[in-house]
């Protein structure tokens, strides 16, 4: 799939995904060692976008599974269409009478129906849900399990079977057994710590909010047009934001919200009426904005003088993601 | 590299983070197919198979730091060091390496150097390295304990290595070089550079020895700060600890969601409801294929808290209420109040504002009380009594922060009486320790009775136990 470290950082990157080497290295090992990818990480960070284009990047179809409280197998791996099978019985009933015309007593007809059982629990009537999807699947796929701390225990029991040799028993047609292994990411936002039986399985990376100078370069490719000094201010802003106490830190998708809200608006400088008056792109909670607005002038001001020393910024050390 | 690997994984275990031998192996498979080259991606690749928690990620860097990077940092720095240090006006360190190694292949099939020499010539730094490690393991290094030790262990490590000996062929070398007629100067210059070599190589041991010393001292230091965290009381607390206190809470909180979110599903399975059944199956022509049942009762636990704000418990109830906080995030049903003399209720505050505001706000009385006055907990509970006592019936657990201090004014035990009736149970948690409580101003013993479970909570220790009690 991948042939290096560095392959996968520029494929990642054809797809427009910016991502530091961490990001890199750990999905280049999930290829390698055939392991799910366990990702965690804030709200806002390109999880889930990671899954997206790594399947884009080496061109397996996505199969998506979205966790919430309540899922359960049924819904995660298959279910029976009763209402198909309740037509076809309708619709077949004379072909029964048929099969059952000869019959004597009531125990030989009960014998002759259960012979054709199997018309009616077979692939046709079977409804496929992603994890059985992903089984069945002839070409290799990538399955993206996501807020999975959002699903309940037990689910996350099951989970751990389904992923640890990938087949799955269904009782009236026999046991399905992956053709080629999909790769698996898992997503979570940290709402529920994960059994320590599953994370054993998984790799895990975790995902942190872009320094200032990769979320530049990702508004630079996410946003084109965009002037390169207002960028650069807006990121500065976003940065600062991110270090208040807010009640939901303000993520790389509200950046490009934002960015695409000020190009609309055909803003060329940032100034503070401006930021005022968009501040509801980026934060969410009317506390966070009372907040930040108390704090505009230093978020702003300080921008000005830092552009004044012109001061390079901090090389990347931590490398991150989109 | 194994060796080191599995060490490694001892010291993350030391430090508290839970790697399986199942995780150490992955780690092996994932080294095994990156080049090991960079630093970077060999930090990546330990860190994604062997730390699976994000809390741990920052134990994990500064133990890469301490045990990968370091010592090989420093071994490098001296040797460089070393080299720059020959720079007299025109010397080139490389030239003179390599005239030494074309004098050593003159030589060639006289000379019976050591590892140890061998590796010193030619800088080869990861040898040197792993040759260190090793001797310092012979010379007991494990056993280090303070700093006063570092001398004695860096020598007994170079007598193991057998630096001396090394030394000697070294010089030894040069003599035959110079027989062999090698030109004075660059003979100089190679004894020079021998010493310089040695030096850099006792700078070297000593840094892994300190190393060592860190390392031995790590764990129990990490130890040492959460268990003295634990312990102390919430009078006296910096910034940090606040900090960190904040995140032990959310994790009470998120382990009562947890009980929480098991009691939900339990209740789901009620008996059958036919009627709902009934109509649900109606498109399959009336054949009962989809269950349904009847939700049970909801056993949500209800929640009313009386915090004391005055200034005798200041730091405290700061406390108190940032753990009320994390409670009403949790639980849909909760009223929260403070009260000095007055009582006000903070519950929008609480929903509303972020925590530290809204612990500022309480703390400030919730613009609805004056703080400024003197405790007086019998007017409080008559206030609530007459105001809010229908927020309490018979599901409601009642929970009171505060000492019981009342400045000799009136305690009105009948309100708390009253209200224990109605609730479900009252539980009061007391900074002070049960031997004080009824001396002086403390009027604890006369609403003893009235109360189902009275506990000392000063401290985070005694605050887990106490939501056990609560919530399990």
């Amino acid at each position: 799939m991948f042939e290096s470290v560095e392959d996968v950082g520029v494929r990642l990157r054809e797809q427009g995904y910016i991502c530091g080497k961490n990001i890199a290295t750990v999905v280049y090992l999930a290829t390698q060692l055939e392991k799910p990818v366990l990702v965690e990480g804030p709200a806002g960070v390109g999880k889930t976008e990671l899954a997206k284009v790594v399947a884009a990047a080496t061109g397996r179809e996505l199969i998506r599974l979205q966790c919430y409280e309540g899922l359960d197998e049924a819904k995660a791996l298959y279910e029976w269409e009763y209402s198909k099978q309740l037509l076809y019985t309708q619709i077949l009933k004379d072909k029964f009478a048929e099969s059952m015309a000869g019959a004597t007593s009531l125990r030989e007809a009960a014998a002759r129906v259960g012979r054709e059982d199997s018309v009616f629990f077979s692939d046709r009537f079977i409804v496929p849900r992603p994890l059985l999807r992903a089984i069945r699947a002839e070409e290799p796929t990538l399955l993206l399990i996501d807020e999975v701390d959002k699903s309940d225990p037990e689910f996350e029991a099951f989970l751990l079977e389904v992923l640890s040799d990938f087949q799955v028993t269904v009782p009236e047609i026999g046991t399905l057994t992956a053709r080629t292994l999909p790769f698996v990411f898992l997503t979570s936002n940290d709402a529920r710590e994960m059994s320590d039986a599953l994370k054993r399985r998984c790799l895990h990376l975790y995902i942190d909010f872009p320094d200032e100078k990769v979320e530049v370069e990702i508004l630079d490719s996410k946003v084109p047009g965009i002037e390169q000094r207002l960028a650069q201010e807006l990121v500065g802003v976003m940065q600062r934001l991110r270090k208040l106490d807010l009640k939901k830190t303000p993520s790389i998708s509200e950046t490009l919200d934002w960015a695409r809200a000020l190009l609309a608006l055909n803003a060329s400088d940032l100034d503070e009426a401006l930021v005022r008056d968009t501040l509801n792109v980026i934060l969410k909670y009317e506390g966070d904005i009372r907040k930040a607005e108390g704090e505009l002038g230093r978020l702003i001001t300080r921008k000005t003088e830092e552009k004044a020393e012109t001061a390079p910024p901090p090389p990347a050390k931590k490398g991150v993601l989109h | 590299m194994q060796s080191k690997i599995v060490e490694f994984t001892n010291l993350l275990r030391k430090s508290g983070v839970r790697v399986s031998t199942a995780e150490s192996i992955d780690a092996f498979q994932a080294l095994d197919e990156l080049s090991l080259g960079d630093r970077e991606v060999f930090q990546d690749a330990l860190r994604a198979t062997m730390v699976k928690r994000s809390a741990d990620i920052p134990t994990f860097d500064q133990l890469f730091e301490l045990y990968w990077s370091a010592f090989y940092d420093n071994l490098r720095g001296a040797f460089e060091q070393a080299g720059e240090s020959m720079g007299g006006e025109g010397f080139d360190l490389e030239l003179l390496l390599k005239q030494i190694q074309e004098g050593i292949r003159s030589l060639e099939g006289e000379l019976d150097l050591s590892e140890l020499a061998k590796a010193l010539l030619t800088q080869d730094l990861s040898q040197l390295e792993q040759m260190i490690r090793d001797a310092a393991d012979q010379a007991g290094i494990q056993r280090i304990e303070n700093m006063l030790q570092l001398g004695f262990f860096t020598r007994r490590t170079m007598e193991q290595l057998n630096s001396e000996g090394a030394g000697r062929e070294l010089r030894d070398l040069a003599q035959q070089l110079r027989e062999s007629g090698m030109p004075d100067v660059q003979v100089e210059a190679l004894l020079e550079l021998i010493e310089k070599f040695l030096e850099a190589l006792r700078k070297g041991v000593r840094s892994y020895t300190e190393r060592e010393l860190q390392q031995q001292n790590f764990d129990y230091m990490e130890k040492f700060r959460r268990e003295s965290l634990l312990e102390k009381s919430f009078y006296n607390l910096t910034e940090e600890e606040i900090k960190r206190m904040r995140e032990v809470v959310n994790r009470l909180a998120q382990r009562i969601k947890n009980v929480l979110s098991i009691r939900k599903r339990r209740r789901k399975r009620g008996k059958l409801d036919l009627h709902t059944m009934l109509r649900r199956n109606m498109g399959h022509g009336g054949v009962p294929f989809e269950m349904v049942f009847k939700e049970r009762r909801k056993d949500r636990p209800k929640l009313v808290i009386l915090c004391d704000v005055s200034s005798s418990v200041a730091n405290v109830s700061r406390f108190m209420l940032q753990f009320v906080h994390s409670l009403q995030e949790c639980f849909t049903k909760i009223r929260s109040f403070v009260f000095v003399a007055e009582l006000g209720e903070v519950t929008q505050v609480f929903k509303d504002e972020e925590i530290n505001a809204a612990i500022e706000k309480a703390l400030d009385g919730g613009e609805a009380i004056n703080v400024y006055t003197r405790s007086n907990f019998g007017q409080a509970f008559h206030y609530f009594w007459r105001n809010y006592l229908s927020a309490v019936d018979h599901r409601t657990t009642f929970l009171i922060l505060g000492d019981a201090r009342n400045n000799y004014n009136d305690p009105r035990t009948w309100c708390l009486r009253e209200i224990h009736t109605k609730a479900k149970n009252v539980v009061w948690l007391n900074p002070e320790s049960p031997s004080a409580w009824g001396f002086g101003d403390s009027v604890m013993d006369k609403y003893l009775p009235h109360v189902d479970a009275a506990e000392e909570c000063r401290n985070l220790k005694q605050l887990s136990r106490i939501v056990d009690k609560l919530i399990l």
